[in-house]
């Protein structure tokens, strides 16, 4: 075994020069990354951007056209048995069988996998409960709504008790409610060592759970790390808001003599301050307000958010 | 051992998805229906014979052997069209509907999974074999009295079975490479009607032509040409049937016959196995 493929195995997900083609469509373009072990890793890019691809190919439903993808060191093309046995994968607005109650069908998945008949009757029961389809369990999936169908997905997904967990778009079509329950849920499993790979559009609840973020666009990974350094690796600058009982010409011009200030704006009675260092000066700032007799009501720093550093990424910027 | 346990789980998927047609379970019914009428008509030819007709006589040293005629009324159309209506939507149902992405993304191979699709078919459709063949027994005995060379039973079954393989495979085959169960099942049933039509204008020729053998080898060929005959042809090598129009055969022929159906058969699973294992597991038919 090659160096390279022992680094390899230590990750629990990993995609090496991955490219899918389409016809002549390029969907992946060599994009790389890793995951490990109790990690949340969100996986963001707009519509067509190669996550689905991505995630596809990952569980062996696509062929890849070059590079590999390993999951607990085994290629799921070659080897789908070893790995995808710690596997749960709920897919973007599931088709489940129709034919099925729910019940049925999380018993038929946990025989695939190769579950005792008490544990599958156990761990079926705990998540209908779980996924608060307790009641529904005897009815075919046929007669269940579509965030009924996402929630049965989720509980086949975790029927297994997976290692690694594979979601794409988890919650599109979830109430609030839900949505929460299986943030709270991923955290959970996170804390519990299980690996969690998120593919998501909603970036706010990607910068709240995820411990790690990759960001792909037109087939092309932007870049992939801890969510901390995402942040760090857009931000151009940041930007203290001041907001004063009124803005006077002395306070902006005592403010754009400092030489840590890059810019200064008015707003009616707010000023919008760019700063030159990602440092937080808002004593400093304050402190200069008052020596220029400035009534100051609030002052906050406003540090970059995911979605701005996903913008930004999608414009072209740092990679990894 | 888990090759088998994870094949045997998709077996009685097959069954359960099967049976959530309701197309299905018209056919079936249609199949006993015919086998009732068909029977039905040979018990009143038998009792009320028509006088410019002297088929009494005819019909007589068969009486014994109905169970025969009862158990292969369905062989020609609705048996192969159960078939097709199984194997057709068996692989491609499962593109359209999205859920190939959920059972492949589990830890089974395509190999298992492409096993455990096509004998779940092929158990159910024969099931339902055994169901037709007991009936025609069954009604054989209510319509005609006691039967005779009742123990052949098992090979007239497992005949009718092995016969049905082609259209089954060929359906199975055409539902992976198109992908669409109607458009599978319509070039299946195409299949099954062209080589009927062809059958009989080669038929024709071979007595306009007065025997050319062309003409008859050209038929043997053709998928229904085994997959009809199949099952009579052993039955006459078993059993020693009284001169009848229904039971006709040349020595040798069954062999002939059980080999096209191996082929058929062979060709059809290989081309779907090819097809599952070197293409991605598509989404609606993509």
């Amino acid at each position: 075994m090659s160096l390279g493929l022992i680094l390899m195995s230590e990750h629990v997900i990993s995609v090496s020069k991955l490219t899918k083609f389409y016809g002549d469509f390029k969907a992946l373009d060599s994009i790389s990354f890793s995951v490990d072990k109790g990690w949340i890793y969100g996986y963001l890019g707009p519509n067509g951007a190669g996550k689905t691809t991505t995630i596809r190919t990952m569980l062996g439903l696509l062929r890849p056209d070059g590079g590999e993808v390993r999951i607990e060191g085994s290629d799921p093309n070659r080897d789908p048995v070893h790995a995808l046995n710690g596997v749960g994968y709920a897919p973007e607005l599931p088709n489940l069988q129709t034919f099925f109650s729910g019940e049925e069908l999380l018993d038929f998945t946990g025989k695939i996998f190769g579950m005792p008949k008490q544990s599958r009757k156990e761990r079926i029961g705990q998540l209908l409960e779980l996924v608060g389809l307790k009641e529904h369990a005897k009815r075919k999936i046929g007669k269940y709504s579509k965030g009924m169908v996402q929630r049965l997905s989720v509980a086949l997904a975790l029927i297994n008790d997976p290692m690694v967990l594979i979601m794409d778009e988890p919650t599109i079509g979830m109430d609030p409610e839900g949505t929460a329950h299986f943030r709270d849920l991923f955290v959970t499993l996170s804390k519990e060592g299980k690996t969690v790979f998120i593919s998501s559009h909603l970036l706010d609840e990607v910068q709240r759970i995820c411990t790690h973020v990759g960001m792909i666009n037109r087939g092309k990974m932007v870049f992939s790390g801890p969510i901390s350094q995402v942040l760090e690796a857009f931000t151009q600058q940041w930007v203290v808001e001041a907001e004063l009982q009124e803005v006077t010409p002395k306070i902006i011009a005592s403010l754009q003599k400092l030489d840590y200030i890059q810019n200064v704006k008015a707003e009616a009675n707010k000023l919008v301050i760019e700063l030159k260092e990602k440092k937080d000066l808002r004593g400093e700032i304050s402190s200069e307000i008052f020596r220029s007799k400035g009534v100051l009501l609030s002052l906050n720093l406003h540090k970059i958010t995911l979605e701005d550093a996903y913008l930004r990424a999608l414009k072209g910027g740092p990679k990894e | 051992m888990s090759f088998l346990r994870r094949s045997a789980n998709l077996i009685v998927y097959e069954w359960r998805r099967a049976l959530a047609k309701k197309k299905f379970y018209l056919l079936v019914i249609l199949a006993f229906v015919l086998q009732i009428g068909v029977l039905a008509l040979f018990n009143y030819l038998f009792t009320n014979p028509p006088p410019q007709f002297p088929v009494e006589a005819l019909l007589e040293g068969m009486k014994p052997l109905m169970w025969i005629v009862g158990a292969l009324g369905p062989q020609n159309l609705f048996m192969p069209l159960i078939a097709i209506i199984i194997a057709g939507g068996s692989m491609s149902e499962e593109y359209e509907h999205g859920t190939a992405d959920i059972l492949l993304s589990k830890p089974i191979t395509k190999l298992e999974y492409i096993t455990g699709k096509y004998l779940g078919g092929l158990t159910l459709l024969s099931f339902v074999v055994a169901l037709t063949t007991a009936l025609g027994v069954i009604l054989s005995f209510a319509f005609f009295g006691p039967q005779e060379s009742l123990q052949f039973v098992p090979h007239l079954y497992a005949a009718i079975v092995y016969a049905n393989l082609i259209f089954f495979s060929l359906a199975f085959m055409l539902s992976e490479v198109f992908r669409g169960s109607t458009l599978a099942m319509l070039a299946a049933i195409g299949i099954l009607v062209a080589s009927i039509v062809i059958s009989s204008f080669l038929s024709i020729m071979y007595g306009l032509t007065g025997g050319q053998q062309i003409y008859m080898d050209i038929t043997k060929l053709l998928p229904n040409w085994s997959a009809s005959s199949f099952p009579s042809f052993l039955l006459a090598e078993l059993v020693t049937v009284p001169t009848s129009p229904f039971l006709t055969v040349q020595s040798g022929e069954v062999f002939l016959a059980g080999a096209i159906i191996a082929v058929y058969t062979a060709v059809s699973i290989l081309i779907a196995a090819l097809r599952l294992v070197r293409s991605d597991v598509t989404k609606k038919a993509d």
